[in-house]
């Protein structure tokens, strides 16, 4: 009888004994699994898939920066320098020159400058565009879609849950590796870009 | 008792604030909020009835994986070809022959010596009408991109997006000379292509017509290549071509008015043959939103073949 008893008791020690190991072991494995997390997700960024976007306008109101970090770029690769520009003028534009009437960019944020006849360069001008994406709109119906949306990682702040993405009605947001942070639709290199 | 009725408010206050931070956060979240920035094209996308003079009366659904080009010969049977296959419909609609190719096609023509000629995506295919391989001939430069073909008694012209010049060479593949080479002194302004669509006819006096595609512009040349003649139409509106490639294709009226079809606004149009807007054939409603690549055809009868790549369909057009 003594002996069972001893042997309930130790069995209660034993118990409280595993307990607080497990827990300690519990505990230690989630905070190696949160740091590991926390550490990966620094390889980790943002960015928009130009591919899924659909030109609803949350890039510019939806994020927390002022203006959007949201910006176009311009894959010059793709673009075909036209002359009537679908992302540059309205199509109301009377005639084709860069009075501000004519222009589709509701602030101003695209530069339109002449090569040689008849191919003109359009640039963007990064401290005005607000992400609002008529430019690539405009770009992709009636040219080649070298305009496009990306988000701009040296204006980024990384949020843990980006609202841009949170109201992204396309899903058109993902997680991409630091090493390659930026997502162009068609044939350019990255070295392209503006 | 006080506690308790404390602590029964406290906790309505705590479900009252779940409710609304929920709300917030998900109730907010409405994904059809109006886009402040909206750029509504669909203006430009609807057009007047009254300007449509045409009304599609046939439609064809060839048994062709992906479908690219169409021509119609002097009997009017229609030649259909894309990947691995050209199948021949009679007016009727139904089909007299299909035979295989080895790979795709992007351009045909039905010459008057009954050879159909398959530009292919670096070399040009010569077939007889039952499908033999005659001659295949060899690539002359590298990055050709073969979008177009049109044939008379003694020439081949080949459009190749690719290197921006039209090639004319005889019955036997042998190259006579390059047309459209850029040449202020000439007055040839060089073609203008940004993607891959860059067609060319024979017009009704014999001449060949090549669209610039760049500068939305005709130009008309002699098979020495000289220009001689050209006009051009840019505008978003319907009296002309916008975007980086339009017209995209074209074909020819017994008149001498071309028939257009555009990218970027899907729509197939008349123009007169000094260049101003006659009426509309196909409006972009028809058409899925993206397509590309309408090529064209017309008949004896001045029937319009309009050729759908994403729904896979030839549309045949007649006069309202």
């Amino acid at each position: 009888m003594a002996k069972k008893e001893k042997k309930k008791d130790l069995n209660r020690r034993a118990f409280i004994d595993r307990g607080f190991r497990f827990s300690i072991g519990l505990g230690l494995t989630g905070l190696g699994v949160g740091l590991y997390k926390r550490s990966r997700a620094k390889e980790y960024v943002w960015q928009l898939d130009p591919a899924k976007c659909i030109q609803c306008g949350r890039c510019a109101t939806s994020c927390i920066m002022t203006p959007s970090a949201v910006k176009c770029f311009h894959v010059y690769d793709m673009c075909g320098y036209c002359d009537l520009c679908g992302g540059y003028f309205r199509p109301e534009a009377k005639n084709l020159t860069t009075a501000a009437e004519n222009q589709l960019c509701p602030t101003a944020a695209i530069e339109r400058k002449f090569i040689e006849e008849p191919f003109f360069e359009y640039h963007i001008i990064e401290e005005l565009c607000i992400g609002c994406a008529k430019c690539v709109k405009g770009c992709g119906a009636f040219g080649n879609g070298s305009l496009q949306l990306q988000v701009n990682h040296r204006l980024c702040v990384d949020c843990n849950e980006c609202s841009i993405a949170r109201d992204c009605p396309a899903d058109a947001f993902e997680r991409v590796s630091i090493d390659s942070p930026y997502i162009f639709a068609g044939f350019s290199k990255e070295e392209n870009k503006s | 008792m006080k506690q308790k009725i404390t602590i029964g408010f406290l906790l309505v206050i705590l479900i009252g604030v779940i409710v609304v931070m929920w709300q917030d956060f998900y109730k907010s979240k409405n994904k059809s909020q109006k886009n402040p920035y909206e750029y509504n094209i669909d203006k430009l996308k609807n057009i007047d009835p009254e300007l449509i003079h045409y009304k599609e009366v046939l439609q064809l659904n060839p048994d062709i994986n992906e479908l690219i080009s169409i021509d119609i010969d002097d009997n009017d049977n229609i030649y259909v070809t894309g990947a691995g296959k050209v199948i021949t419909y009679r007016t009727n609609g139904t089909v007299s022959q299909s035979f295989e190719i080895d790979s795709t096609a992007y351009s045909i023509d039905v010459s008057n010596n009954g050879n159909i000629y398959l530009g292919m995506l670096n070399h040009i295919e010569v077939y007889d009408r039952t499908g033999n391989l005659k001659s295949r001939w060899k690539t002359l430069n590298e990055n050709v991109i073969t979008t177009s073909i049109a044939t008379t008694e003694n020439s081949v012209f080949v459009a190749d997006a690719g290197n921006k010049i039209v090639y004319h060479y005889d019955l036997e593949g042998n190259l006579r000379n390059e047309i459209g080479k850029k040449d202020t002194l000439k007055g040839v302004p060089g073609f203008i292509i940004p993607s891959p669509h860059f067609d060319l006819l024979i017009g009704n006096l014999g001449r060949l017509w090549v669209v610039n595609p760049g500068i939305h512009a005709f130009e008309n040349y002699d098979f020495d290549g000289n220009l001689i003649s050209s006009w051009e139409r840019t505008s978003m509106q319907l009296e002309g071509f916008s975007g980086c490639c339009n017209p995209s294709n074209i074909a020819i009226l017994s008149n001498g008015s071309f028939v257009t079809s555009e990218k970027g606004l899907e729509r197939v149009k008349v123009h007169s043959p000094s260049g101003d807007f006659k009426s509309v054939v196909a409006g972009p409603d028809i058409f899925e939103e993206g397509t590309k690549g309408i090529d064209l055809a017309v008949d004896s009868k001045d029937r319009i073949y309009v050729l759908d790549p994403v729904k896979k369909l030839v549309r045949i057009f007649e006069k309202k």
